[in-house]
């Protein structure tokens, strides 16, 4: 856990330049932001352990961070005030770079695929990504929502 | 995952000197004739750290790379609770937006099977094409088939083909896709947006970082739109690919297989 914080921390200093140097945002001006935003991802992995059924962290963080900025939490209003001093794009960029970082370890693996394997992984994805994005444009052209 | 196993300083330092260097950089539009290829930040730092990454520039060591892997891992969640943030202000618009959220989850479960499928059979591939079309083969998809069929048996080597392809190329592809698809003008952002949320962190990002270059005024709604279909996916994710994506892909296999699928048996095995 305490690696966990330190990481986070780690990340969220990293973020912090980024979000300075792309967006523009002092580091002062974005760190109480970033500082609930760490604080959020922390308790999520904590409720997740400590909580007797097993949820999935993703869900316990997911909760947290929409249940203190939904108008039912008192205090919501400050919380997305500063939180929006961080760019969620500003928060991406180190996760990617992480990414990019790893990428090296799994090119032996990919050297044994075949051309076919290769091919089929870019129609699965195209699949997915086509396939929803029509489905929700034409619940969106029958509702009359957003258009 | 060890707790020791995220402590790296040297990883940290190359992130923040990517982090400083491609936000300093900014984001830049390529015309390539058929279209504008958006670039930004979030991708530079994605292309340049696999180049570092290189096992034959000897720069980082394979345990580095594990490293970073691990740290991606857990990153993401900062990500998360930075979406779930913008997302508590807009649940009524969320709300509103429900049921086209909720059917284009069909959209994602059922699109790897139909438009995957065909294909692979036609390209000669057999049972490989039920591991890697029944889902989009992320980590908790590679389990429901290695307990299934077993990690070494074709559906087994099928997901795990596209798991690598998709750690690989997945992030970039799909936002040069989104970078596409938004330009045809034929979506709404919201929806393309919803359609990013495809079920795992890094591509959802780097695809609505595209679609946030396209349409800069719809910025927040994209980031809450993809960020709310993701969830979606995420937590319905293992329950449908065990209830419905697997028996479904193996429903359209029985039935496409003697129809699509090549007659030479030496096709198979040896292509995976």
């Amino acid at each position: 856990m305490k690696d966990k914080i330190l990481t986070f921390v780690m990340i969220g200093i990293i973020a912090l330049m980024g979000n300075w140097i792309g967006y523009n945002v002092s580091p002062i001006d974005a760190l109480p932001g970033m500082m609930i935003i760490v604080a959020v991802t922390i308790l999520g992995f904590f409720f997740a352990k400590i909580f007797p059924i097993k949820l999935p962290t993703v869900i316990w963080v997911s909760m947290l961070a929409l249940l203190i900025t939904t108008p039912i939490f008192p205090g919501n209003e400050s919380i997305v005030k500063v939180t929006e001093q961080v760019n969620f794009m500003a928060l991406a960029t180190p996760i990617l770079a992480y990414a990019g970082l790893s990428f090296g370890k799994d090119l032996k693996e990919f050297k044994k695929l075949g051309w076919r394997i290769v091919v089929i992984s870019l129609v699965v994805y195209t699949g997915t990504f086509l396939l929803s994005t029509l489905v929700a444009e034409i619940g969106f052209r029958l509702t009359g929502k957003f258009h | 995952m060890q707790e020791n196993s995220l402590r790296n300083w040297k990883i940290h330092l190359f992130v923040l000197i990517l982090v400083c260097l491609t936000e300093f950089i900014g984001v830049k539009t390529f015309n390539i004739g058929i279209g504008a290829i958006a670039l930004f930040p979030m991708l530079y730092a994605l292309i340049i750290g696999a180049i570092i990454s290189l096992p034959s520039l000897k720069i980082l060591k394979l345990k580095e790379m594990n490293i970073a892997a691990n740290i991606l891992g857990i990153s993401f969640m900062l990500f998360v609770a930075k979406l779930g943030m913008l997302m508590g202000p807009s649940l009524p618009k969320i709300f509103e937006a429900g049921l086209s959220l909720g059917l284009q989850e069909v959209g994602h479960f059922a699109g790897t099977i139909l438009l995957g499928l065909p294909i692979a059979l036609l390209l000669g591939m057999k049972r490989e094409a039920v591991g890697a079309t029944f889902s989009i083969d992320r980590e908790p998809n590679l389990a429901i088939i290695a307990e299934k069929y077993g990690s070494d048996s074709p559906e087994g080597r099928g997901a795990l083909g596209v798991y690598v392809c998709g750690t690989l190329f997945g992030a970039l592809y799909l936002s040069v896709l989104a970078s596409f698809m938004a330009q045809t003008g034929w979506f709404h952002p919201i929806s393309l947006a919803m359609g990013a949320g495809v079920g795992s962190g890094s591509m959802m990002a780097a695809m609505s970082g595209a679609l946030a270059v396209i349409f800069p005024e719809s910025a927040k709604d994209i980031a809450i739109f993809a960020g709310a279909a993701n969830l979606i996916t995420t937590i319905l994710g293992t329950y449908i690919c065990v209830f419905f994506s697997l028996p479904f892909t193996n429903y359209l296999y029985k039935k496409l297989e003697p129809i699509l699928g090549r007659k030479s048996k030496q096709d198979q095995m040896k292509n995976i």
